[in-house]
Protein backbone atom coordinates (compact mmCIF):
# COMPACT_ATOMS: atom_id res chain seq x y z
CA UNK A 1 0.00 0.00 0.00
CA UNK A 2 1.47 3.58 -0.72
CA UNK A 3 1.76 6.06 1.99
CA UNK A 4 2.60 9.94 1.90
CA UNK A 5 5.89 10.68 0.61
CA UNK A 6 5.24 14.54 1.25
CA UNK A 7 2.15 16.56 2.36
CA UNK A 8 1.58 20.11 1.03
CA UNK A 9 -1.11 22.26 1.88
CA UNK A 10 -1.72 24.64 -0.86
CA UNK A 11 -3.52 27.72 1.27
CA UNK A 12 -3.97 29.71 -1.83
CA UNK A 13 -5.66 27.08 -3.80
CA UNK A 14 -7.38 25.59 -0.74
CA UNK A 15 -6.23 21.87 -1.67
CA UNK A 16 -4.02 19.42 -0.36
CA UNK A 17 -1.13 18.22 -2.42
CA UNK A 18 -0.14 14.10 -1.70
CA UNK A 19 2.97 12.94 -3.32
CA UNK A 20 2.90 9.30 -2.91
CA UNK A 21 6.13 6.72 -2.40
CA UNK A 22 5.05 5.41 -5.60
CA UNK A 23 5.68 8.71 -7.19
CA UNK A 24 1.84 9.13 -8.32
CA UNK A 25 0.83 12.74 -6.74
CA UNK A 26 -3.40 13.74 -5.94
CA UNK A 27 -4.69 16.99 -5.43
CA UNK A 28 -7.36 17.01 -2.95
CA UNK A 29 -9.95 20.50 -3.24
CA UNK A 30 -10.24 21.44 0.92
CA UNK A 31 -14.25 21.03 0.10
CA UNK A 32 -13.51 17.58 -1.55
CA UNK A 33 -12.13 16.45 1.52
CA UNK A 34 -14.03 18.15 3.80
CA UNK A 35 -17.48 16.56 1.98
CA UNK A 36 -15.87 13.40 2.16
CA UNK A 37 -14.81 13.04 5.52
CA UNK A 38 -14.68 9.51 6.43
CA UNK A 39 -15.63 10.14 10.39
CA UNK A 40 -18.90 8.11 11.72
CA UNK A 41 -20.73 11.38 12.86
CA UNK A 42 -20.36 12.54 9.17
CA UNK A 43 -21.18 9.32 7.46
CA UNK A 44 -23.66 7.82 9.76
CA UNK A 45 -23.90 4.24 10.08
CA UNK A 46 -26.18 3.05 7.33
CA UNK A 47 -23.38 2.46 5.25
CA UNK A 48 -24.68 5.12 2.25
CA UNK A 49 -21.63 7.72 1.89
CA UNK A 50 -22.80 11.17 1.98
CA UNK A 51 -20.90 13.99 0.82
CA UNK A 52 -21.06 16.79 3.48
CA UNK A 53 -21.14 20.17 1.75
CA UNK A 54 -19.05 22.66 3.93
CA UNK A 55 -18.87 26.74 2.44
CA UNK A 56 -15.15 27.10 1.81
CA UNK A 57 -13.73 25.05 4.35
CA UNK A 58 -10.25 25.62 5.65
CA UNK A 59 -8.15 23.28 6.53
CA UNK A 60 -6.25 23.81 10.02
CA UNK A 61 -4.02 21.26 11.01
CA UNK A 62 -2.97 17.52 9.63
CA UNK A 63 -1.63 14.70 11.94
CA UNK A 64 -0.17 11.34 11.54
CA UNK A 65 -2.56 8.39 12.74
CA UNK A 66 -0.02 5.74 13.23
CA UNK A 67 1.08 3.72 10.52
CA UNK A 68 -2.12 4.15 8.20
CA UNK A 69 -3.84 7.06 7.98
CA UNK A 70 -4.09 11.07 8.47
CA UNK A 71 -6.39 13.44 10.71
CA UNK A 72 -7.45 16.24 9.55
CA UNK A 73 -8.97 19.36 11.30
CA UNK A 74 -10.62 22.09 10.11
CA UNK A 75 -11.53 25.70 10.58
CA UNK A 76 -15.16 24.95 12.02
CA UNK A 77 -13.26 22.66 14.75
CA UNK A 78 -14.14 19.69 13.41
CA UNK A 79 -11.16 17.08 13.80
CA UNK A 80 -12.81 13.29 14.12
CA UNK A 81 -11.97 12.21 9.78
CA UNK A 82 -9.54 9.48 10.07
CA UNK A 83 -8.76 9.47 6.72
CA UNK A 84 -6.63 6.09 5.67
CA UNK A 85 -4.18 5.89 2.97
CA UNK A 86 -6.30 3.52 1.20
CA UNK A 87 -9.55 5.41 1.42
CA UNK A 88 -7.50 8.62 0.23
CA UNK A 89 -6.43 6.99 -2.65
CA UNK A 90 -9.45 5.49 -3.09
CA UNK A 91 -11.10 9.47 -3.21
CA UNK A 92 -7.87 10.62 -5.54
CA UNK A 93 -8.88 8.10 -7.77
CA UNK A 94 -12.57 9.27 -8.11
CA UNK A 95 -11.39 12.65 -8.37
CA UNK A 96 -9.55 11.34 -11.46
CA UNK A 97 -12.59 10.20 -12.99
CA UNK A 98 -14.51 13.48 -12.19
CA UNK A 99 -11.71 15.25 -14.02
CA UNK A 100 -12.01 13.03 -17.38
CA UNK A 101 -15.69 13.05 -17.44
CA UNK A 102 -15.53 16.90 -16.74
CA UNK A 103 -13.16 17.24 -19.97
CA UNK A 104 -15.18 15.29 -21.85
CA UNK A 105 -17.80 17.88 -21.62
CA UNK B 1 18.46 41.12 -15.39
CA UNK B 2 17.41 38.34 -13.18
CA UNK B 3 13.25 38.00 -13.34
CA UNK B 4 11.15 35.51 -11.04
CA UNK B 5 10.41 33.31 -13.91
CA UNK B 6 14.09 32.25 -14.85
CA UNK B 7 14.16 30.82 -10.75
CA UNK B 8 11.47 28.79 -11.56
CA UNK B 9 12.48 27.77 -14.76
CA UNK B 10 15.60 26.70 -12.57
CA UNK B 11 14.30 25.53 -9.91
CA UNK B 12 11.98 23.18 -11.75
CA UNK B 13 14.72 21.27 -13.13
CA UNK B 14 14.78 20.11 -9.48
CA UNK B 15 13.19 16.92 -8.70
CA UNK B 16 12.35 16.13 -5.01
CA UNK B 17 14.22 13.60 -3.69
CA UNK B 18 13.20 9.82 -4.74
CA UNK B 19 10.57 11.12 -7.24
CA UNK B 20 10.26 12.06 -10.47
CA UNK B 21 8.06 15.27 -9.67
CA UNK B 22 10.08 18.71 -9.34
CA UNK B 23 9.71 20.89 -6.66
CA UNK B 24 8.05 23.65 -8.43
CA UNK B 25 5.36 21.64 -9.89
CA UNK B 26 4.48 20.10 -6.71
CA UNK B 27 4.12 23.65 -4.70
CA UNK B 28 6.67 22.82 -2.67
CA UNK B 29 8.60 26.21 -3.46
CA UNK B 30 6.13 29.16 -2.67
CA UNK B 31 7.18 32.97 -2.89
CA UNK B 32 10.45 34.05 -4.55
CA UNK B 33 11.66 37.35 -3.76
CA UNK B 34 14.56 39.52 -5.54
CA UNK B 35 15.86 42.18 -4.25
CA UNK B 36 18.32 43.49 -6.91
CA UNK B 37 20.13 40.69 -7.91
CA UNK B 38 20.06 38.64 -4.35
CA UNK B 39 16.97 35.93 -4.20
CA UNK B 40 14.65 34.34 -1.64
CA UNK B 41 13.24 31.41 -1.75
CA UNK B 42 10.60 30.09 0.58
CA UNK B 43 9.54 26.97 0.88
CA UNK B 44 5.99 25.85 1.50
CA UNK B 45 5.18 24.11 5.33
CA UNK B 46 4.80 20.73 4.06
CA UNK B 47 5.55 17.33 5.70
CA UNK B 48 9.36 17.65 4.68
CA UNK B 49 11.53 16.72 7.60
CA UNK B 50 14.58 19.81 8.61
CA UNK B 51 17.03 17.21 6.87
CA UNK B 52 15.49 16.85 3.96
CA UNK B 53 14.97 20.68 3.53
CA UNK B 54 18.71 21.16 4.44
CA UNK B 55 19.44 19.11 1.23
CA UNK B 56 17.11 20.87 -1.06
CA UNK B 57 18.32 24.13 0.12
CA UNK B 58 21.81 23.65 -0.55
CA UNK B 59 20.60 21.53 -3.96
CA UNK B 60 18.58 25.05 -5.22
CA UNK B 61 21.42 26.96 -4.00
CA UNK B 62 24.06 25.11 -6.39
CA UNK B 63 21.69 25.46 -8.99
CA UNK B 64 20.73 29.12 -9.05
CA UNK B 65 24.31 30.03 -8.38
CA UNK B 66 24.55 28.43 -11.94
CA UNK B 67 22.43 31.31 -13.32
CA UNK B 68 24.74 34.48 -14.67
CA UNK B 69 24.15 37.88 -12.87
CA UNK B 70 23.22 36.41 -9.46
CA UNK B 71 23.86 37.40 -6.26
CA UNK B 72 23.09 35.90 -2.80
CA UNK B 73 21.19 32.67 -2.72
CA UNK B 74 19.30 32.17 0.80
CA UNK B 75 16.54 30.06 0.94
CA UNK B 76 13.81 29.89 3.95
CA UNK B 77 12.61 26.74 5.04
CA UNK B 78 10.62 28.07 8.17
CA UNK B 79 6.65 28.97 8.12
CA UNK B 80 6.14 32.12 6.26
CA UNK B 81 4.18 34.66 8.72
CA UNK B 82 0.52 35.69 7.65
CA UNK B 83 -2.59 33.76 6.72
CA UNK B 84 -0.68 31.80 3.99
CA UNK B 85 1.13 30.18 7.04
CA UNK B 86 -1.48 27.95 8.04
CA UNK B 87 -2.49 25.05 9.07
CA UNK B 88 -0.49 25.03 11.44
CA UNK B 89 1.80 21.87 12.44
CA UNK B 90 1.99 19.19 9.00
CA UNK B 91 3.40 16.29 10.48
CA UNK B 92 4.02 13.43 8.22
CA UNK B 93 3.74 9.70 9.37
CA UNK B 94 6.94 9.40 11.19
CA UNK B 95 8.88 6.44 12.11
CA UNK B 96 11.07 7.87 15.31
CA UNK B 97 7.33 8.77 17.36
CA UNK B 98 8.89 8.54 21.05
CA UNK B 99 12.43 10.92 20.67
CA UNK B 100 15.16 8.53 21.95
CA UNK B 101 13.06 5.06 21.47
CA UNK B 102 14.32 3.04 18.56
CA UNK B 103 11.85 0.10 17.61
CA UNK B 104 8.10 -0.19 19.04
CA UNK B 105 7.04 -3.58 18.81
CA UNK B 106 3.30 -4.69 20.47
CA UNK B 107 3.06 -7.94 22.11
CA UNK B 108 -0.74 -9.17 21.35
CA UNK B 109 -2.81 -11.86 21.09
CA UNK B 110 -6.13 -12.99 20.08
CA UNK B 111 -7.46 -14.27 23.19
CA UNK B 112 -6.62 -14.32 26.51
CA UNK B 113 -4.53 -17.25 28.97
CA UNK B 114 -1.87 -17.55 26.33
CA UNK B 115 0.74 -16.50 28.13
CA UNK B 116 1.39 -13.36 26.49
CA UNK B 117 2.80 -11.06 29.66
CA UNK B 118 5.13 -14.15 30.26
CA UNK B 119 6.33 -14.30 27.18
CA UNK B 120 6.70 -10.52 26.76
CA UNK B 121 8.46 -10.25 30.02
CA UNK B 122 11.05 -12.99 28.96
CA UNK B 123 11.19 -11.50 25.60
CA UNK B 124 12.44 -8.21 27.12
CA UNK B 125 14.83 -9.86 29.30
CA UNK B 126 16.45 -12.19 26.52
CA UNK B 127 16.81 -9.13 24.06
CA UNK B 128 18.35 -7.11 26.88
CA UNK B 129 20.91 -10.20 27.50
CA UNK B 130 21.96 -9.63 23.84
CA UNK B 131 23.19 -5.85 24.53
CA UNK B 132 20.33 -4.01 23.97
CA UNK B 133 18.38 -1.03 25.66
CA UNK B 134 14.67 -2.40 26.12
CA UNK B 135 11.58 -0.70 27.82
CA UNK B 136 8.84 -2.79 28.86
CA UNK B 137 5.15 -1.13 28.35
CA UNK B 138 2.72 -2.91 30.63
CA UNK B 139 -0.69 -2.00 28.28
CA UNK B 140 -2.93 -4.26 29.65
CA UNK B 141 -4.23 -1.54 31.96
CA UNK B 142 -7.23 -4.00 33.53
CA UNK B 143 -5.23 -6.73 34.46
CA UNK B 144 -1.54 -5.62 34.76
CA UNK B 145 0.83 -8.48 35.57
CA UNK B 146 4.50 -6.91 34.79
CA UNK B 147 5.07 -5.98 38.21
CA UNK B 148 4.11 -9.11 39.52
CA UNK B 149 6.44 -11.24 36.60
CA UNK B 150 9.14 -8.73 36.99
CA UNK B 151 9.45 -9.19 40.87
CA UNK B 152 8.80 -5.12 41.19
CA UNK B 153 6.00 -3.01 43.14
CA UNK B 154 8.21 0.03 42.85
CA UNK B 155 6.36 3.61 42.35
CA UNK B 156 7.55 5.54 39.46
CA UNK B 157 9.51 8.16 40.40
CA UNK B 158 8.48 11.62 39.26
CA UNK B 159 10.37 13.59 37.10
CA UNK B 160 9.40 17.65 35.84
CA UNK B 161 6.78 18.62 33.70
CA UNK B 162 3.91 15.84 35.11
CA UNK B 163 6.71 13.27 33.67
CA UNK B 164 7.23 10.06 35.26
CA UNK B 165 10.67 7.96 35.07
CA UNK B 166 9.89 4.06 34.77
CA UNK B 167 10.61 1.64 36.97
CA UNK B 168 14.34 -0.05 36.48
CA UNK B 169 14.55 -3.90 36.99
CA UNK B 170 16.86 -6.42 35.87
CA UNK B 171 18.21 -3.51 33.82
CA UNK B 172 14.50 -3.22 31.56
CA UNK B 173 12.66 0.31 31.85
CA UNK B 174 9.18 -0.30 32.96
CA UNK B 175 6.46 0.88 33.06
CA UNK B 176 2.68 -0.71 34.19
CA UNK B 177 -0.47 0.47 35.46
CA UNK B 178 -0.37 -2.20 38.45
CA UNK B 179 2.86 0.60 40.11
CA UNK B 180 -0.15 3.28 40.43
CA UNK B 181 -2.93 0.48 41.72
CA UNK B 182 -3.45 -1.63 44.77
CA UNK B 183 -3.35 -5.09 44.84
CA UNK B 184 -7.13 -5.33 45.37
CA UNK B 185 -9.18 -2.39 43.68
CA UNK B 186 -10.72 -3.93 40.43
CA UNK B 187 -10.22 -1.76 36.97
CA UNK B 188 -13.23 -0.42 35.64
CA UNK B 189 -12.91 2.06 33.04
CA UNK B 190 -14.08 3.07 30.07
CA UNK B 191 -12.28 2.81 26.69
CA UNK B 192 -11.71 7.24 26.83
CA UNK B 193 -9.71 6.51 30.08
CA UNK B 194 -8.05 3.62 28.59
CA UNK B 195 -6.79 5.44 25.54
CA UNK B 196 -5.97 8.14 28.06
CA UNK B 197 -3.76 6.19 30.35
CA UNK B 198 -2.25 4.54 26.97
CA UNK B 199 -1.24 7.84 25.37
CA UNK B 200 -0.01 9.20 29.09
CA UNK B 201 2.41 5.74 28.81
CA UNK B 202 3.42 6.44 25.50
CA UNK B 203 4.07 10.58 25.55
CA UNK B 204 4.47 11.03 29.91
CA UNK B 205 7.08 8.68 30.60
CA UNK B 206 10.82 9.34 30.52
CA UNK B 207 11.81 6.42 28.85
CA UNK B 208 15.60 7.55 27.18
CA UNK B 209 17.39 5.48 25.19
CA UNK B 210 16.02 2.35 24.30
CA UNK B 211 16.74 0.43 21.51
CA UNK B 212 13.42 -1.61 21.57
CA UNK B 213 10.07 -0.43 23.59
CA UNK B 214 8.15 -3.65 24.00
CA UNK B 215 4.34 -3.22 24.42
CA UNK B 216 2.38 -6.11 25.97
CA UNK B 217 -1.57 -5.43 25.34
CA UNK B 218 -4.06 -6.61 26.32
CA UNK B 219 -5.96 -9.73 24.97
CA UNK B 220 -7.89 -9.40 22.24
CA UNK B 221 -8.38 -6.13 19.74
CA UNK B 222 -9.91 -3.65 21.62
CA UNK B 223 -9.39 -0.33 22.83
CA UNK B 224 -6.07 -0.29 23.49
CA UNK B 225 -4.64 -1.81 20.55
CA UNK B 226 -6.54 0.65 18.60
CA UNK B 227 -5.13 3.65 20.32
CA UNK B 228 -1.26 2.03 20.27
CA UNK B 229 -1.60 1.77 16.58
CA UNK B 230 -3.23 5.04 15.98
CA UNK B 231 -0.91 6.72 18.47
CA UNK B 232 2.34 6.14 17.33
CA UNK B 233 3.93 4.04 14.36
CA UNK B 234 4.37 0.29 15.46
CA UNK B 235 7.56 -0.96 14.14
CA UNK B 236 5.78 -4.67 14.38
CA UNK B 237 3.46 -6.82 15.86
CA UNK B 238 3.96 -10.47 17.31
CA UNK B 239 1.00 -12.77 18.26
CA UNK B 240 1.22 -15.44 20.78
CA UNK B 241 -1.11 -18.37 21.03
CA UNK B 242 -1.16 -21.74 21.47
CA UNK B 243 -1.39 -24.46 18.90
CA UNK B 244 -4.95 -25.72 19.33
CA UNK B 245 -7.71 -24.16 16.35
CA UNK B 246 -10.03 -22.60 19.17
CA UNK B 247 -6.89 -20.16 19.62
CA UNK B 248 -6.12 -19.74 16.54
CA UNK B 249 -9.63 -18.23 15.36
CA UNK B 250 -8.57 -15.70 17.45
CA UNK B 251 -5.09 -14.81 16.22
CA UNK B 252 -6.82 -14.45 12.97
CA UNK B 253 -8.29 -11.78 14.30
CA UNK B 254 -5.84 -10.25 15.60
CA UNK B 255 -3.81 -10.41 12.36
CA UNK B 256 -6.76 -8.67 10.45
CA UNK B 257 -6.36 -6.16 13.08
CA UNK B 258 -2.75 -5.53 12.36
CA UNK B 259 -3.14 -5.07 8.81
CA UNK B 260 -6.14 -2.75 8.92
CA UNK B 261 -3.87 -0.11 10.72
CA UNK B 262 -1.06 -1.27 8.65
CA UNK B 263 1.42 -2.72 11.64
CA UNK B 264 4.27 -5.18 9.92
CA UNK B 265 3.18 -8.30 11.84
CA UNK B 266 6.36 -9.98 12.41
CA UNK B 267 5.80 -13.46 12.96
CA UNK B 268 3.54 -15.72 15.46
CA UNK B 269 4.70 -17.10 18.75
CA UNK B 270 3.72 -20.56 19.98
CA UNK B 271 3.51 -20.35 23.37
CA UNK B 272 3.03 -23.63 25.73
CA UNK B 273 4.04 -25.63 22.00
CA UNK B 274 4.20 -28.86 23.86
CA UNK B 275 4.86 -29.98 27.60
CA UNK B 276 8.18 -31.32 28.67
CA UNK B 277 7.93 -33.78 30.68
CA UNK B 278 10.27 -33.46 33.88
CA UNK B 279 10.77 -36.93 34.28
CA UNK B 280 11.55 -38.38 31.25
CA UNK B 281 12.00 -35.21 29.54
CA UNK B 282 9.76 -36.48 26.52
CA UNK B 283 7.72 -34.11 24.73
CA UNK B 284 4.01 -34.16 24.71
CA UNK B 285 1.59 -31.88 22.46
CA UNK B 286 -1.43 -31.34 24.76
CA UNK B 287 -2.77 -28.37 22.79
CA UNK B 288 -2.30 -30.45 19.10
CA UNK B 289 0.59 -29.51 16.99
CA UNK B 290 0.83 -27.59 13.98
CA UNK B 291 -2.21 -24.94 14.39
CA UNK B 292 -0.22 -21.52 14.03
CA UNK B 293 1.16 -22.94 10.95
CA UNK B 294 -2.14 -22.45 9.51
CA UNK B 295 -2.12 -18.47 9.89
CA UNK B 296 0.71 -18.69 6.88
CA UNK B 297 2.73 -16.46 9.36
CA UNK B 298 6.29 -17.15 10.24
CA UNK B 299 6.57 -19.11 13.50
CA UNK B 300 8.68 -16.83 15.50
CA UNK B 301 9.70 -19.26 18.57
CA UNK B 302 8.14 -22.74 20.21
CA UNK B 303 8.05 -22.42 23.65
CA UNK B 304 7.30 -25.41 25.85
CA UNK B 305 4.77 -25.69 28.75
CA UNK B 306 7.47 -26.17 31.79
CA UNK B 307 6.75 -25.65 35.46
CA UNK B 308 9.66 -23.37 35.76
CA UNK B 309 8.22 -20.68 33.46
CA UNK B 310 5.19 -20.44 35.62
CA UNK B 311 7.42 -20.35 38.93
CA UNK B 312 9.62 -17.67 37.68
CA UNK B 313 6.88 -15.44 36.72
CA UNK B 314 5.30 -16.04 39.99
CA UNK B 315 8.39 -15.59 42.02
CA UNK B 316 8.92 -12.52 40.08
CA UNK B 317 12.34 -13.46 38.18
CA UNK B 318 11.57 -14.22 34.62
CA UNK B 319 12.76 -18.08 33.70
CA UNK B 320 15.41 -16.62 31.24
CA UNK B 321 17.38 -14.81 34.47
CA UNK B 322 16.49 -17.71 37.00
CA UNK B 323 17.56 -20.76 34.99
CA UNK B 324 19.62 -19.24 31.56
CA UNK B 325 20.55 -22.69 30.97
CA UNK B 326 16.91 -24.16 31.00
CA UNK B 327 15.78 -25.38 27.30
CA UNK B 328 12.99 -22.75 27.64
CA UNK B 329 15.53 -20.02 28.40
CA UNK B 330 17.45 -21.13 25.66
CA UNK B 331 14.18 -20.91 23.05
CA UNK B 332 13.27 -17.51 24.32
CA UNK B 333 16.79 -16.34 23.14
CA UNK B 334 16.63 -18.19 19.98
CA UNK B 335 13.28 -15.90 19.69
CA UNK B 336 14.56 -12.83 20.82
CA UNK B 337 17.48 -13.03 17.93
CA UNK B 338 14.54 -13.91 15.44
CA UNK B 339 12.49 -10.81 16.59
CA UNK B 340 15.26 -8.81 16.50
CA UNK B 341 16.14 -9.78 12.94
CA UNK B 342 13.06 -9.58 11.85
CA UNK B 343 11.75 -6.30 13.18
CA UNK B 344 14.66 -4.84 11.39
CA UNK B 345 13.59 -6.36 7.86
CA UNK B 346 10.05 -4.66 8.45
CA UNK B 347 11.82 -1.26 8.08
CA UNK B 348 12.34 -2.36 4.49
Amino acid sequence: MPIPALIIPLMDETALRILWDDDQVSTYPFSYLRGWCPCASCQGHGGERHFIQVKNPQLESIGPVGNYALNLRWGDGHDTGIYSFEYLRTLSEQLDELNENGAKG
Amino acid sequence: MLNEHDIRTQLQQIPYPGSRHDIVTLGLVGSIALQGNNVVVHFRPSSATPDMLQRLTNTITTALSALSGIGNVSVHTGRPTGPAARPGPVAAPSKTPLPGVGKVIAVASGKGGVGKSTVAVNLAVAINALGYRVGLLDADVYGPSVPLMMGTEAVPRAAHDKKVFPVEKYGISLISMGFFLDDQSPVIWRGPVVMGIIRQFLRDVLWGELDYLLVDLPPGTGDVALTLAQEIPLNGGVIVSTPQDVALLDVNRGISMFRQVHVPILGVIENMSYYLCPHCGEREEIFGHGGTAKTGLEILGEIPLVEEVRTGGDAGKPIVLQHPDHPVSQAFRTLATRVIQASSLSLQ
